[in-house]
């Protein structure tokens, strides 16, 4: 099925799969026909709910239809051996070039987009296609991009309504907006070259500018809004300048790699012949590429935009978190481990950057008082974990960890939702507590989100989590060091928002209407993506008693593994050897509750942590500065400039053109008394003329 | 012999100029540049006859039908808009329309 | 010579300007006596480069009709004379151009000019017509810089024409021409072969005034008769 095993195909057509990413499409064009027909609007979101569940349809059915194959045991070993980098690029290029002569993944053409190279000549002549690709890492990311965001469309239903349970302005725009991100993040996933990858790249960062502004007409809406679309701008200028020099590398010279009537772009064509560039040349693609997950996903020098998303409403902060959109980062990673896995420096860049991340953006959520801020940086500290997963060589973790997480975080975003719905938007934890006895639906779902988030044992976040530690531990001590300290923090503060929102006396903000537990089509999906945060994790190990097991009966590595594998990430099968970890990160993740407990426990009204870390805190608080530090070295600067220019424009350009312009002004208001109207006159004009012409040819002579 | 019909010719297209500027019925205005016209068709006529080289051609008698086939349509054109112009105002004063100009 | 006609000429323009509609009815009767004085002189002075008995006696008839025909014209009170005096100008133009030996040429021009173009305006003049006579007709506007400009003009093409023509004076008169001379063979050949697309421009031409016409006569313009006759 993959370019590494034999090909088998799927029981239903590919064409149908294919239509995957449309439905949700139909549906926000069916909702902007529903606006001009001008229905009810309590109504509209039914074309996207239909649209959206009609992909997760298809995706579980691609799921379980996706044929197994068996997995290439040469790349298995060159992953396992311990070979040089360089040396290592070569085999990944024969495994490649020797894989070629069977057919390639499931693919479904669509048909030819664009031409390339040289069109004169027969020779060096290349289509870039619209194609799709069918293989493991795109079953699994459809699997819970396209369910968790039915689940989200289904809650934003409840959501997006006031007290009375009358839409609120806006409510069919907001539901289009859901049908196109989930198209896009659709599109993104199943592409099967680098183009359609980028357009999805991009619609989804379009989507997310529109969602984040969802209530434009609030200031802090719309500069976040464009914060994140500018900060994704950064990372997706990497991104293109990636794909460009991929392309430039795969075609130049009198040369090339690509054969003619190759598509350059194609994830095939180009995972074939990457083994066979320089190892330069490998590390610039694979850097630039990198700069892109970095503003997609959120990471570290580029992560200062999550936390703004918050503006929007409480629904897409769950998609862009769980769903889609920072997924996407990690996914072009590990879609693209042929690349990064060739360039040692790329991968050592990434585990790094990770860690930093993990690590900072951890310290920052713990000490916040916004919910959802909280929420955000716990996002990006996890996407840091897979990051790190990522450098550390195990792509099929880092996915493994995104397909948990989506379905915790979803939880908990939608959680914070549920609190926010019934204060009246009040988010901040310094304003209320112990609201356990109002909300005890909410209440019970959040806490099932916060222990799989904290990785408590048995819950989803505790198998993913446990392998990217354990994969880093492998790496280097330090780094599973740091990994694992930061999963302690994680359960520590994520516990503290839990007991600050839930826990002590019964505190309501003043302004609050009478505060009430959502409605069924909220709490449904709340239920339903706690099953998610607790069972999910199931598909990422076996049950197999004794041996070397977790608590006698489960070992790591699963179906999903088995799925990742068959894909082209090509990651080797890992996870033996780390039971006592197991342990240890579950004792970790339990201190971490504990500390929490007996710090937050009775939810306080002073923080504890504030008085005991004095400047420290002060710093995390702040989020180390950086969205100041940002502010003064790029913003500042680039808007004096702009400041500059703008003058220049205003005085200097259009001075020079309102000068040219009013000289036939002048001249022009001093002719036109001489229009009087009267046509004789003008005609008495014209006999002078006529005369003074003749005169004073007569006078110079003929 | 070309000079005094060339003569005649200016001094018709000048009257027909100074009446055109002078008076001030749009009428006559226009049946002033009729006369211009044949002012021209006389000098044509008069070229095509005694040319300055050569033998005498027809050219000048087929510009001055064209010339006629042009003051027929201008005629017609012409007519029409003082018609209207006449059922609007009620007068045919030239300076009367003095509005018709921009601004 | 040329001194000579450039008194006869401004002579002219200051019998017409006295001539013109405005004036009392003394002052207009001798700005007709200087105009005939000018027009005499004129004619003595043309009569002079025309060469034999016969043509001079016509072309001195045809022109003193044509050159009073068109100062009546212009300086008619009454518009529907004016047309009467440009049908009789017409005539006088026929006449020279019979002596131009453009005889096809010359009855093409009575049949279009008097016969059609002069009854529409003597239509539409009848149409326009007023009890009294209009303070439009009676006044002229600006005479002084219109004759001025005008025959300022008229010396300078005097003298243009002349100065153009010495030297050509002197090359022989070139020979008759046939006695098929300006009949509709001799125009109709060139006019359909060699400028058979002038011929269809002109044709277009005039539907394009057809039709518009037709477009501008049918509106229906809003009457806005405030004063008649202002002034």
């Amino acid at each position: 099925m993959t370019l590494l095993a034999d090909a088998t195909t799927t029981i239903l057509p590919l064409r149908l799969y294919a239509t995957l990413p449309l439905w949700p499409l139909l549906g926000a064009l069916l909702v902007g026909l529903l606006v001009v027909l001008r229905r009810k609007a309590s109504a509209t979101h039914w074309p996207v709910v239909l649209g959206v569940a009609a992909s997760a349809t298809l995706a579980i059915v691609l799921f379980l239809d996706l044929p197994k194959s068996t997995t290439n045991a040469a790349l298995q070993e060159h992953w396992k051996s311990g070979v040089s980098a360089s040396q290592r690029a070569g085999e990944l290029y024969a495994v490649f070039t020797g894989g070629a002569s069977r057919a390639p993944a499931l693919t479904y053409t669509l048909y030819n987009w664009i031409s390339l190279g040289d069109q004169s000549s027969l020779c060096n002549q290349h289509w870039l296609a619209v194609n799709f690709y069918f293989d493991g890492l795109t079953a699994v990311m459809l699997l819970f991009v396209t369910v968790v965001s039915t689940i989200i469309v289904v809650y934003s239903i409840g959501y997006m309504r006031d007290h009375h349970g009358q839409p609120e302005r806006g409510y069919e725009r907001f539901f289009a907006f859901l049908g196109l991100f989930v198209f896009s993040m659709a599109t993104l996933v199943l592409s099967g070259n680098f183009i359609l990858l980028y357009l999805g790249w991009e619609l989804v960062g379009l989507c997310s500018y529109l969602l984040i502004g969802f209530y434009y007409p609030r200031p802090a809406a719309a500069a976040a809004a464009k914060k994140a679309f500018i900060v994704n701008r950064i990372g997706d200028l990497g991104f293109a300048l990636g794909i460009f020099t991929l392309y430039w590398f795969l075609t130049a010279g009198a040369d090339p790699l690509v054969q003619h009537g190759e598509n350059p772009l194609d994830y095939a064509t180009v995972f074939k012949y990457v083994g066979a560039l320089e190892p330069w040349q490998i590390t610039t693609v694979a850097l630039l590429l990198m700069c892109g997950a970095l503003g997609k996903s959120a990471q570290f020098p580029l992560h200062v935009w999550l936390p703004d998303a918050m503006e929007g409403p409480t629904p897409v902060s769950a998609l862009i978190h769980a769903a889609t959109m920072v997924t996407a980062g990690i996914y072009m990673i590990a879609r693209c481990t042929p690349i990064f896995g060739a360039s040692p420096l790329a991968l050592n860049v990434i585990l790094v950057l990770g860690l930093l991340g993990a690590v900072l953006t951890a310290t920052m959520a713990a000490a916040q008082y916004d919910m959802k801020r909280i929420l955000a940086y716990s996002t990006i500290s996890q996407l840091a974990f897979m990051f790190v997963g990522l450098g550390c060589r195990v792509p099929d973790s880092a996915v493994f960890h995104v397909f948990t997480h989506a379905w915790f975080k979803a939880l908990l975003f939608l959680g914070a939702g549920s609190v926010m719905h019934a204060l009246s938007g009040v988010i901040d934890l310094r304003r209320f507590s112990g609201l356990r006895d109002v909300l005890p639906q909410t209440c019970r779902t959040m806490l099932i989100g916060c222990l799989a988030l904290a990785g408590f044992p048995l819950l989803s976040g505790f198998w993913s989590k446990d392998e990217l530690v354990h994969a880093a531990f492998e790496r280097h001590p330090v780094a599973g060091l740091i990994l694992l300290a930061t999963a302690g923090l994680t359960a520590y503060y994520t516990f503290r928002m839990f007991f600050l929102c839930f826990h002590g006396e019964l505190r309501l903000p003043d302004d609050a209407a009478q505060p009430h537990e959502a409605p069924l089509v909220m709490i449904v999906p709340l239920w339903l993506l706690t099953l998610g945060a607790i069972f999910a994790g199931y598909l990422g190990v076996t049950f197999a008693a004794g041996g070397e097991s977790f608590l006698g009966f489960i070992r790591p590595h699963g179906l999903l593994h088995d799925y990742l594998h068959d894909s082209t990430i090509g990651t080797p099968e890992h996870g033996h050897g780390g039971l006592w970890l197991m342990y240890v990160s579950a004792l970790v993740a339990l201190g971490g509750i504990g500390l929490a407990w007996a710090r937050f426990g009775q939810a306080p009204e002073t923080d504890p942590d504030a008085r005991a870390l004095g400047g420290l805190w002060r710093l995390w608080h702040a989020k180390y500065y950086f969205d100041e530090i940002y502010d003064y070295a790029f913003v500042r600067p680039l808007r004096n400039l702009g400041r500059v220019f703008s003058a220049t424009d205003d005085y200097g350009l259009d001075g020079v053109i309102w000068l040219v312009a009013a000289v036939p002004r002048s001249l022009s208001f001093l002719l036109h008394f001489l229009q009087r109207g009267a046509l004789q006159g003008y005609a008495l004009g014209m006999v002078v003329g006529v005369a003074v012409l003749l005169l004073l040819w007569n006078l110079i002579g003929v | 012999m070309l000079l005094p019909y060339l003569l005649l010719g200016a001094i018709l297209f000048v009257l027909g100029l100074i009446g055109f500027v002078t008076r001030r019925n749009l009428i006559i205005m226009f049946l002033c540049t009729e006369m211009m016209f044949q002012g021209i068709i006389l000098n044509l006529v008069a070229f095509g006859r005694y040319p300055l080289k050569g033998a005498p051609t027809f050219d000048g008698q087929v510009f001055a039908l064209f010339l006629i086939a042009v003051a027929a349509a201008e005629a017609a054109l012409a007519l029409a808009l003082v018609v209207l112009l006449y059922r609007y105002q009620g007068t045919l004063d030239a300076n009367a329309y003095r509005m018709l100009k921009d601004e | 010579m040329p001194t000579l006609l450039i008194a006869i000429l401004t002579l002219g323009a200051v019998g017409l300007f006295l001539a013109l509609p405005g004036g009392r009815a003394d002052t207009r009767r001798v700005g007709w006596v200087v105009l005939a004085a000018a027009g005499a002189v004129l004619l003595a002075l043309l009569l002079q480069l025309v060469p034999g008995a016969d043509p001079r006696g016509l072309f001195a008839g045809f022109a003193l009709v044509a050159v009073f025909a068109a100062l009546r014209v212009i300086t008619h009170r009454k518009p529907v004379y004016s047309a009467l005096y440009f049908i009789l100008l017409i005539f006088a133009v026929t006449g020279l151009l019979v002596l131009l030996e453009a005889t096809f040429l010359s009855m093409a021009l009575v049949i279009i000019y008097a016969g059609a173009i002069l009854v529409t305006y003597v239509f539409v003049i009848m149409l326009a017509q007023q009890s009294r006579p209009a303070p439009y007709d009676v006044k002229s506007r600006e005479p002084v810089w219109g004759c001025l400009a005008g025959f300022l003009l008229l010396i300078l093409l005097a003298r243009q024409i002349e100065l153009f023509l010495v030297p050509a004076q002197r090359t022989p008169l070139p020979a008759p021409v046939a006695e098929a001379a300006g009949t509709i063979e001799a125009v109709g050949v060139p006019l359909l072969t060699e400028y058979v697309v002038a011929i269809q421009i002109i044709g277009l031409l005039l539907l394009a005034a057809l039709v518009g016409a037709i477009a501008i006569a049918r509106r229906r313009a809003t009457p806005r008769v405030e004063s008649e006759g202002d002034e």
